[in-house]
């Protein structure tokens, strides 16, 4: 029922939103909350932190965008590519970063996405360098070109559509309550059975391929990459959409990549101070709700449901 | 591939405890122990702190490795295996803090119990099959069964951080069951419970042991362990002090000395 109107509502917000000025930030909306989705398995489900996960967005840009680019692949072709040399790179950094734990994963994770940023901007021969990408292709399905109207919003919902459900099933199944329970304590979870060490790694890689998914999304929608897009305070972006939406919460996701997209354009109006404003805004919401967006409104909810039928019983008596 | 059967004969014993020596830079925290548990029993170990019998409990658990020494369970050799490989082979443990996941519901947390007796992975959850759905079907009715067992049927739902300390006890146990467990290892369960509840800690343990687990405790509290077990070990600074059923450990010499003192 929730999947029919979250649907519906991509479907109908594709089609009343007309200015593409509005549309391509509605894109960007849906790609960021590709990234904050698998960030949040990795961070909100399973207690793991990672401060380098631009470099698997950029992993997974770079990749198509140099295939088709240079070797005039498909792109098409060139996507089960990224994410698959993206899931391997994943996985023989996941084994031994993952034996870390708290600060010392973050800075792991950080010196990570460090190396990759530098690699990204010194290979020019493949990657073009500091000055970045040119031209590559917009996607096309069979003859529709996804360049024009809505074609490419619909394209990155319908992605994001798929990502939700695949999170939704997997928290709510037994690696769901496996990876909550690595979060919770990480001894008591090894005393059940849960091979705590391997699950890790899986979930690393799990959120680099959603990663590296939203990075070929991006290559394709703007046609230009560089560098800049994938540096450390694009990972520091993303734990933010995962901290501010809500850890542990798949539509808190969606509404911390939407918050962090779009208060930047409302904020044009403070001209000067709009980075001020950006950081009390944040600041804000952590005071007051430090569970993130989702929990504290649902948890306000809550608390003015029992109040009001509290009032009402008193009313009755 | 490391399985060695056990050398010597005799009764079957579930877990058989050789010689074991563990130190902690210059302290010997456990020298020469051995022992055995029959299947079916309550086997306890007591001793003062500091005897060793929080050292014992994690070497047998596979959280760290023994210097010299074998243990055996079920005729095969346990040590150097992993702490989920052991879970697997149908060894359980509870903890001497309890250590619940506080973010999850009672029954979640009794559902996590099942991981090893369920196998659905990321694409079994991604792809929702037939069988997954009815395994997650049978875990439940599975956790429902132990939640009643232990009496925590009505707050299946609530969450377990909230539940008070004795009930979070008991669900802990709980969730050690749901492992389906041959042995059951309790790390001091009677801690922090008042009188009564460790009057019915005790008659839960009793009715454990005769769905056919047999159980380990590690305890401080003689009340308990005099009244429910089979036989007791005592360890005083890491050696076996005596070993005996509760009639004998009360009449020994060496322990009234050591541990329970002169009237």
């Amino acid at each position: 029922m929730r999947h029919v109107v979250f649907a519906l509502f991509i479907a109908l917000t594709g089609w009343w939103v007309t200015n593409p000025y509005y549309v391509q930030l509605l894109t960007f909306i849906g790609i960021y909350t590709i990234l904050a989705l698998g960030l949040n398995m990795l961070m909100g489900y399973a207690g793991q932190i990672s401060l380098g996960h631009a470099a698997f967005y950029g992993l997974g840009a770079y990749i198509s965008a140099i295939t088709t680019v240079h070797w005039n692949w498909s792109p098409w072709v060139a996507l089960p590519l990224a994410l698959l040399i993206t899931a391997l790179i994943a996985f023989l950094i996941a084994v031994p970063m993952l034996k870390l734990t708290g600060y010392y994963l973050g800075m792991g994770t950080l010196g990570f996405g460090m190396i990759l940023y530098v690699l990204f901007r010194e290979w020019s021969s493949l990657t073009g360098g500091a000055s970045g990408l040119v031209g590559i292709p917009a996607l096309t399905l069979g003859s529709i070109s996804l360049d024009s109207g809505n074609g490419y919003f619909y394209l990155v919902w319908g992605v994001v559509f798929v990502c939700f459900i695949i999170c939704e099933r997997i928290v709510n199944s037994r690696v769901g309550r496996a990876l909550r329970a690595i979060h919770d304590s990480e001894r008591a979870a090894g005393a059940m059975g849960v091979n705590t060490s391997r699950l890790k790694v899986w979930v690393f890689v799990l959120s680099a391929v959603f990663a590296s998914l939203a990075g070929f999304l991006y290559a394709h929608l703007v046609s230009f990459i560089s560098p800049t897009s994938f540096d450390f305070i694009v990972s520091i972006r993303i734990v933010t959409m995962v901290v501010i939406g809500g850890m542990a919460s798949i539509w808190g996701s969606l509404l911390g990549a939407s918050l962090l997209t779009l208060l930047p354009e409302w904020l044009h109006v403070f001209a000067d101070y709009e980075m001020m404003v950006y950081g009390l805004v944040l600041m804000a919401v952590m005071i007051f709700l430090p569970q993130g967006l989702t929990r504290g409104i649902l948890d306000s909810y809550e608390r003015s449901k029992s109040k009001y039928s509290r009032a009402s019983i008193a009313a009755q008596d | 591939m490391n399985d060695q059967k056990a050398s010597t004969a005799g009764p079957q014993s579930l877990l058989k405890i050789e010689a074991l020596y563990k130190s902690f830079g210059g302290i010997q925290a456990l020298s020469d122990v051995s022992f055995e548990v029959l299947p079916g029993t309550i086997y306890a170990v007591i001793g003062p702190n500091g005897a060793g019998k929080t050292t014992l409990f994690n070497i047998i658990t596979g959280i760290y490795p023994a210097e010299a020494g074998a243990i055996f369970y079920a005729e095969r050799e346990i040590r150097s295996k992993k702490v989920h490989e052991l879970v697997n082979r149908g060894i359980a443990r509870t903890f001497q803090n309890v250590e619940l996941f506080e973010s999850m519901t009672v029954l979640e947390n009794v559902l996590v119990g099942r991981h090893v007796r369920t196998r659905c992975g990321f694409w079994g959850a991604i792809c929702h099959f037939p069988w997954v759905r009815n395994e997650e079907q049978e875990a439940h009715q599975k956790a429902m069964e132990l939640l009643s067992f232990v009496g925590l049927e009505n707050v299946a739902q609530s969450r377990s951080a909230d539940l008070p300390f004795g009930w979070q006890r008991f669900l802990e146990i709980a969730r050690a069951l749901a492992t389906d467990p041959r042995l059951l290892l309790l790390d001091e369960p009677a801690s922090g419970l008042n009188a009564v509840e460790t009057e019915q800690l005790g008659i839960l343990l009793q009715q454990i042991r005769d769905r056919g687990v047999t159980l380990l405790l590690v305890e401080h509290d003689m009340s308990l362990t005099m009244g429910i077990s089979d036989r007791i070990l005592v360890l005083n600074q890491g050696r076996k002090l005596a070993e005996g059923a509760p009639r004998e450990i009360q009449a020994d010499e060496a322990v009234i000395n050591a541990y329970l003192g002169r009237e």
